[in-house]
């Protein structure tokens, strides 16, 4: 029964850190239907959310549940502005610049990161009073319901605003059609900046979501740029509920993986589930198109 | 053979003053252990094999079109396969596969092309971004499981190699591990022009600028996808096998790590990509500004490399080869219509 349970609350772990996974994804998801760039840079700027979160929390206790409203804050500011001053020069002009400069960018977050924080692995603590659940097999601890709840309640914030705001709908219907999108008026490359911004804000809210629960260290970016872009693959472009069950997918058969296989196996069964479904089922296993569907 | 013949506009200059600029350089290669400090010469072998990295990446993405993240892992893989069979005991193999350096280095670098050989059919099922995060996947899954093989690579700690070619008191191991490293990036060089000015070369760029049409039009694209690939991953792991033998340590966190693939990129960024001596060039001006400017923002390298390559790929895309490309025939047409 020992390893029965064992498994429970592994299973259980998993599901709870997918929802981060899914709310992470769904900004690179939004960014890679909408504007049809991949950005590598995306596990970087969740890397940088969580640190807005840890310093703030190392300098004054504040929760990082605020911290991420912060962090959030600031991501969009400089998603918005990445758009603004570099993005805008290479959007639609083909596959190789984007991917160059998005890499680049990557590069520079990573070593301005290690430069002014130290290459060491930092944590925060959620720093509010709280129990876990006891579900009698298994135990849900605090921290991961709390961030499991944030994460989900961000996700389906998310779909709302695609589905029902104004800009929600000129957001999908540049995802649709862009061309077409323009010809109605929409302007396409505010879309472009406003899409970044909340793609940038997602990464950061996942970060400091993540940092109340694994350490983070200037070099998580490669690592979690993989596995945000699994989950994307996982649910297919532009689902929102695609996403979260591919993050939860992707929590779950992760954690089985490093229960069964070892810690050290833990990134490779997320790598290699990742490469089958991108090489069997491309398009995803909910695959659809278009934002929000 | 007409379509050998190159592209108008294609070349700087006639291939005969390429040829006497080539050997001049060579000339100075071959002196360069008896005329600098030994260090001086190490930095000169690491751009040769900065040379060998970017000319090869360019030949898979500034010809063919693929942009592969996972470089890295012929580099490092050619670098292993090598280590392997020169200090075989290191990983627990018995002493008799040992072999000499020269043919464990082309036994190494043909492993790295045979790596590629296989999951090639399987990873060109993907296309532009999805190839580009496969390969970086990829390289990552291959990174991670070579650092739990510890009896194979040493793990964490590395693996160390002995060699040692050195001979008599005057030339050191070092100034060997140069003399090969020269040749092998001449032969990366000149394998790889003939590959890109001949037919093959027009099939790569063929399906580089479309894909849909060339096929249409009876070019094989996987055909001539896997051609880049396979020789790309074979100078690369040719690559990795000099350098991993000059420095006689290699660690699959250091060796195999998505650094080599980014130096490959700024290298073949510097210089323009999709251009032959594109690469050469960057792997100069990489060389110097990685030493010059580390001396001014130590600790910066990596945002210095990534500022770089956003700023030449925004604003010089074709790189410091279409930039003296521009000044030498905007020289020549001047001169030209001062005789007119």
């Amino acid at each position: 029964m020992v390893i029965s349970d064992l498994a429970t609350q592994t299973i259980l772990n998993g599901l709870l850190l997918g929802g981060i996974y899914a709310l992470a994804a769904l900004g690179l998801s939004l960014v890679f239907g909408i504007m049809d760039i991949v950005n590598l840079a995306h596990g970087h700027m969740l890397m940088v959310g969580a640190y807005i979160a840890i310093l703030l929390f190392a300098a004054t206790g504040i929760t990082p549940l605020v911290g991420m409203l912060l962090a959030m804050v600031l991501m969009f500011g400089l998603g918005m502005l990445l758009q603004k001053v570099l993005l805008r020069h290479v959007v639609d002009e083909g596959l190789e610049q984007p991917i160059i400069v998005l890499f680049g960018l990557a590069l520079i977050l990573q070593n301005v990161g290690r430069v002014l924080l130290g290459g060491d692995a930092r944590t925060a603590d959620i720093g509010i009073p709280g129990s876990g659940i006891d579900l009698g097999v298994a135990f849900l601890s605090f921290p991961r319901t709390v961030t499991f709840v944030v994460a989900v309640l961000l996700i389906g914030g998310t779909w709302a605003f695609l589905q029902y705001t104004k800009t929600g709908q000129a957001i999908r219907a540049t995802a649709q059609n862009r061309t077409a999108a323009k010809y109605m008026g929409i302007n396409t490359d505010q879309i472009y900046v406003i899409t970044l911004g909340i793609g940038t804000a997602l990464a950061g809210a996942a970060g400091a979501l993540l940092s109340m629960l694994f350490p983070i260290d200037p070099y998580v970016g490669w690592s979690y740029l993989l596995k945000t872009f699994a989950v994307v693959v996982l649910g297919g472009v532009g689902s929102v509920l695609g996403t979260l069950v591919g993050g939860l997918v992707l929590g779950v058969s992760e954690n089985l993986g490093a229960l069964y296989l070892g810690g050290g196996y833990r990134n490779v069964v997320s790598l290699l589930i990742f490469l089958a479904v991108l090489l069997i089922k491309p398009e995803g296993l909910f695959g659809g198109s278009g934002g929000g569907e | 053979m007409a379509f050998i013949e190159k592209a108008p506009g294609e070349s700087i200059a006639t291939d005969r003053r390429v040829l006497g600029i080539a050997a001049l350089v060579i000339l100075w290669l071959i002196t360069v252990p008896f005329t600098t400090t030994d260090s001086l010469t190490g930095l000169i072998l690491t751009g040769l094999v900065f040379i060998m990295l970017g000319v090869s990446w360019n030949l898979l993405a500034g010809y063919a079109g693929q942009i592969s993240l996972g470089h890295a892992t012929f580099f490092g893989m050619g670098a292993f396969v090598t280590a392997w069979l020169s200090t075989p005991t290191g990983a627990g193999f018995p002493e008799s596969i040992q072999l000499p350096l020269i043919p464990a280095m082309l036994i190494g670098a043909l492993a790295a092309a045979l790596i590629a050989l296989v999951i090639g059919p399987v990873i060109f099922r993907l296309s532009g971004h999805y190839f580009a995060i496969g390969t970086l996947a990829l390289a990552a899954v291959i990174e991670l499981i070579m650092l739990d093989q510890r009896e194979l690579t040493g793990g964490a700690t590395g693996y160390y190699i002995q060699a040692d070619l050195s001979i008599g008191e005057m030339v050191s191991h070092g100034d060997v591990m140069f003399y090969l490293t020269v040749i092998a990036t001449v032969a990366t060089v000149v394998i790889t022009y003939l590959i890109v000015r001949g037919p093959t070369g027009l099939g790569m760029k063929a399906i580089h600028d479309d894909e849909d049409a060339a096929s249409s039009l009876g070019v094989n694209p996987l055909k001539y996808k896997m051609y880049a690939f396979v020789v790309s991953s074979f100078f690369a792991g040719l690559a990795g096998a000099l350098y991993g033998h000059y420095t006689l340590y290699i660690n699959p966190q250091s060796t195999l790590a998505v650094t080599w693939t980014i130096d490959s990129l700024v290298v073949v960024i510097l210089g323009g990509m999709g251009t032959f001596a594109g690469p050469i060039f960057g792997a100069g001006l990489f060389l110097l500004l990685d030493n010059g400017l580390s001396a001014i923002v130590a600790g910066y390298s990596e945002a210095v490399e990534g500022i770089l390559i956003i700023l030449f790929i925004i604003f010089l895309p074709t790189g410091l080869y279409g930039l003296i490309k521009e000044y030498i025939v905007g020289e020549t047409t001047e001169s030209d219509s001062a005789h007119d």
